[in-house]
């Protein structure tokens, strides 16, 4: 039995304490937005917020998070900055890496709300997208930072 | 099919499954009373508009061009058509395929689709100029509604019913003027995705679904020798293990489980013959195919190369190689299959193939295709890698007969990098005949490996061992420069290393031979490698409108910061002409591209902000291969199976600018999704090439 709060709510789940927390969220709490990519920490396909910092969850035991607040791209609302600039600048392609890409954008905005270009490129290195929109993934964090050039 | 087993009744029974299946459930999901007009539309009664597309939406953005060419040849803003790739069937074939691959998405579903939109127009008006007694001449439909000049007889809904009992027209009048082809709309898909929602494959839920998780053998094929499954079944919520053609399934009741269980499972595979291949081995195996002593099939020979050899003042010759490549979607392969009480099948999946996923299908599972219903869900990316899963489709049958439940079937990411079907290796040697003033008098490409088409086909395979295969040369046999005499000559070189097309195919490779070669060309000879390119195609007033395009937007010649310098390359593919500049430099010895320019004669764009985006992505994809990719082979199978032994281009490494420049020349459209890719490795090693006076004649650039 694990405690954790996900997205402002208590959760109880049926996992075993070194039961990723990707899994948690996908399997046992129905929450599909962050995805396996490389089960190894790698890609950032499943980057979630915990305590306002990006992890990777499949890497991330669940015991790890107990009484700590995780945040889904489900959690941001759809209203979120972040999302309307995702929106504005028509970043996804096939959208696989994109909840972790704007999960991971937003831990960066928390840390660093004027990020510069080569802030933008350290914080996002560890999120690949296949498809290539890495040019309007930096565009839409300029732009929800309010330092669109 | 019973009711509550059709596919409403599944959607019903799964609310998180509600969004997944539709493009925008939010706005637009025509539910009942959507009448069927054509086999491509439906309108349901509130005029909101169904598309059931013959693409597949990975992530090209085809789907949304597919509504555009819709909602305004129909007369509908575009937020009232739904998008849904469709199910096999005729009206959704090219040449006898449901596929989606070859940059046709748009350029060859143009026609058909606004000819639906118009049949649907034409009934919905007929039926309207019945019902109020007019001249349908004289009615339109505009926003959705049926009009007569400025007067609104109603919501195009209200006339769906009865247009669709009415006669299909064969040929409709298309509108004379198309109100948002060329324009820039916002993607249908895109809503969905920023908020998380479910639409992929892998995000699909299903009652008393089971998960399994593949562990397989050597890319080079065979079964396993043994299994020992112990410490698997000790696994809390392991099922069952399933031996599968080429390894084995480990069926649990959540993903984690089934993880950790194909992991303890220990498989020992046979030292077959191709145990001990490695990259190397294949490296010698294309050298010694190149140097072949009979004549490979020569696709083709103009002019007499020997004799302008023989008369050059000076020959300058080059090998070029480049590994094996994996598409890497970042979704692996995964996959939904459910045996119904009534004998039918019906599977979710993740394909670009729909016709070929079905072969699969329907062999495994001995039913006739009438008795399987194939959904297609949105992929996480394809690249030409979801165009062929007939082991991955067969490999879930079995699993879910084994274990007699609806079962979702994943590949780790270890496997969709480990189990093959990259983009063919391949090595070229190239020879230039120089006059005394160093202009050229002929060129000679001698190219040798594996044949993509024979590994693809296969068993069907349209060509012979040791034949042609048209892909190995792509973009050399049929490319617009006029070298004087020009020899191409190809070996196939097979090896057990499976190969499938991956993004601009064959003119990936060949175009980085042959541009980076003609750069050395430029070299010897002093001159500017624009304007040995203009010189080669000066007869081709099309082809040189895209080389100073490109020149000009990227400022070709113009001064550059000191340890800066510009590279070109202009490669045609899938019916579009397209040259790219890269901008670059070294750092540490790591290139930094600044900017790429990329002019592109597509004939025209549908599209166009899909079509931006489809250009940076093809840049991005190229200049990752140029960099960091290879699949490494050794001891038979793939070596790096993950993302940290297969270098994807990271952000950091991302140009800081793309600019696109759109030809809109007005020839036949050409595709979009890939031509931009090939001209990007090239033009980044020209620019480096520039800076070093070091050609890099092997990729990738930064070595393992
Ligand atoms: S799935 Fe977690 S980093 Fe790739
Ligand atoms: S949008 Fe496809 S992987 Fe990023």
């Amino acid at each position: 039995m694990a405690r954790l709060s996900v997205n402002g709510r208590q959760r109880e789940v049926e996992a075993a304490p070194d039961m990723p927390l990707l899994w948690v969220l996908r399997d046992l709490l129905d929450l599909k937005g962050a995805r396996y990519g490389c089960g190894i920490g790698q890609c950032g396909a499943c980057t979630v917020l915990v305590d306002g910092g990006a992890v990777r969850s499949c890497i991330t035991p669940v015991e790890t998070v107990a009484g700590r607040e995780v945040t889904t791209i489900e959690g941001l609302g759809g209203d979120h900055p972040l999302q309307k600039a995702w929106i504005a600048a028509q970043v996804p392609q096939c959208g696989y890496c994109q909840a972790g890409q704007i999960l991971q954008a937003a831990a960066l905005l928390a840390e660093t709300p004027k990020p510069t270009d080569a802030e933008i490129d350290a914080a996002m290195a560890g999120n690949l997208c296949r498809c290539g929109t890495y040019l309007r993934i930096r565009a839409a964090i300029r732009a929800a930072a309010g330092s669109a050039a | 099919m019973s009711p509550a087993l059709t596919r409403r009744g599944f959607v019903a029974a799964s609310g998180s499954l509600l969004v997944a299946l539709a493009a925008r459930p939010a706005s637009a999901a025509p539910g009942a009373g959507a009448a069927p007009l054509t086999a491509f539309l439906e309108v349901a009664t509130d005029g909101r508009v169904k598309l059931w597309s013959p693409t597949t939406e990975m992530g090209q953005g085809t789907h949304t061009a597919h509504a555009l060419l819709v909602a305004g040849e129909l007369g509908v803003p575009l937020s009232a058509v739904a998008v849904e790739t469709a199910r096999p069937a005729a009206p959704f074939r090219r040449n006898g395929q449901m596929s989606s691959g070859g940059s046709w998405g748009v350029r060859a579903w143009e026609g058909p689709l606004r000819t639906a939109a118009a049949q649907a127009r034409a009934m919905l008006l007929a039926e309207a100029a019945a019902r109020h007694g007019l001249d349908p001449a004289a009615l339109d439909i505009a926003e959705g509604e049926v009009r007569d000049g400025a007067r609104v007889l109603g919501g195009i809904g209200a006339y769906a019913a009865g247009a669709a009992a009415r006669p299909v027209p064969a040929e409709p009048a298309l509108r004379a003027r198309h109100p948002l082809a060329g324009t820039a709309v916002p993607r249908v898909d895109i809503p969905a995705k920023v908020r998380g929602e479910p639409v992929f494959c892998s995000d699909l839920s299903l009652p008393g679904l089971v998960h399994a998780w593949a562990r397989l053998g050597p890319v080079t094929g065979g079964a396993p020798a043994r299994i020992d499954d112990r410490a698997t079944r000790a696994v809390p919520g392991v099922i069952d293990v399933v031996r599968l053609p080429t390894g084995a399934a480990v069926v649990a009741t959540g993903n984690w489980a089934a993880i950790r269980g194909a992991e303890a499972l220990a498989l020992d595979f046979p030292e077959g013959p191709d145990a001990r291949l490695d990259s190397a081995a294949i490296s010698a195996g294309m050298t010694a195919a190149l140097g072949r002593a009979e004549a490979a099939p020569a696709p083709r020979a103009d002019g007499d190369f020997a004799a302008a050899e023989a008369a050059a003042a000076r020959v300058i010759e080059a090998e070029y190689e480049v590994p094996y490549l994996a598409h890497a979607p970042m979704e692996p392969w995964n996959c939904i299959v459910r045996f119904d009480a009534d004998g039918g099948l019906e599977v979710w999946a993740p394909t670009q193939a729909q016709d070929r996923l079905m072969g699969a299908i329907t062999a495994a599972s001995g039913l006739p295709a009438e008795k399987v219903r194939l959904h297609t869900t949105q992929l996480g990316g394809g690249f030409g890698r979801r165009l062929r899963d007939m082991e991955g489709m067969r490999d879930a049958i079995l699993v879910a007969r084994a274990v007699n439940r609806p079962v979702h079937f994943h590949w780790p990411r270890e496997e969709e990098l480990g189990q093959g079907w990259f983009r063919p290796a391949q090595k070229a040697r190239l020879k230039a005949a120089l006059g005394s003033s160093g202009q050229l008098l002929g060129l000679a490409i001698r190219t040798a490996g594996p044949s993509m088409v024979m590994d693809f086909a296969a068993p069907a395979t349209p060509i012979r061992e040791g034949g042609l295969d048209g892909t190995s040369v792509q973009s050399l046999a049929d490319t617009r420069y006029r070298f004087g005499a020009y020899r191409l000559d190809y070996a196939m070189a097979r090896f057990p290393v499976p190969t499938a097309p991956w993004r601009a195919v064959g003119a990936t490779q060949n175009g980085y031979f042959l541009e980076c070669f003609l750069d050395e060309v430029a070299m010897a000879a002093g001159i500017d490698p624009l304007a040995l390119r203009r010189t080669l195609l000066a007869h081709d007033a099309r082809a040189l409108r895209v080389l100073d395009t490109v020149a000009e937007a990227a400022g070709w010649g113009t001064p550059l910061p000191a340890g800066r310098a510009r590279g070109i390359a202009y490669v045609e593919s899938y019916g579009s002409l397209c040259a790219e500049v890269v901008e670059a430099s070294l750092a540490d010895g790591r290139p930094r591209v600044h900017r790429v320019t990329v002019a592109l004669d597509c004939g025209r764009v549908i599209s166009r902000d899909g079509a931006r985006a489809q250009v940076e992505g093809g840049v991005v994809q190229g200049l990752s291969a140029a960099l960091g990719e290879a699949v490494e082979i050794r001891g038979g199978a793939v070596a790096n199976r993950n993302f940290d032994g297969y270098r994807l281009l990271r952000m950091p490494d991302a140009p800081a600018r793309i600019d696109v420049q759109f030809i809109e020349s007005g020839e036949t459209i050409g595709g979009v999704g890939e031509p931009p890719l090939p001209p990007a490795a090239p033009a980044l090693v020209n620019a480096l090439f520039a800076l070093t006076g070091r050609p890099i004649r092997r990729l990738p650039i930064l070595a393992a």
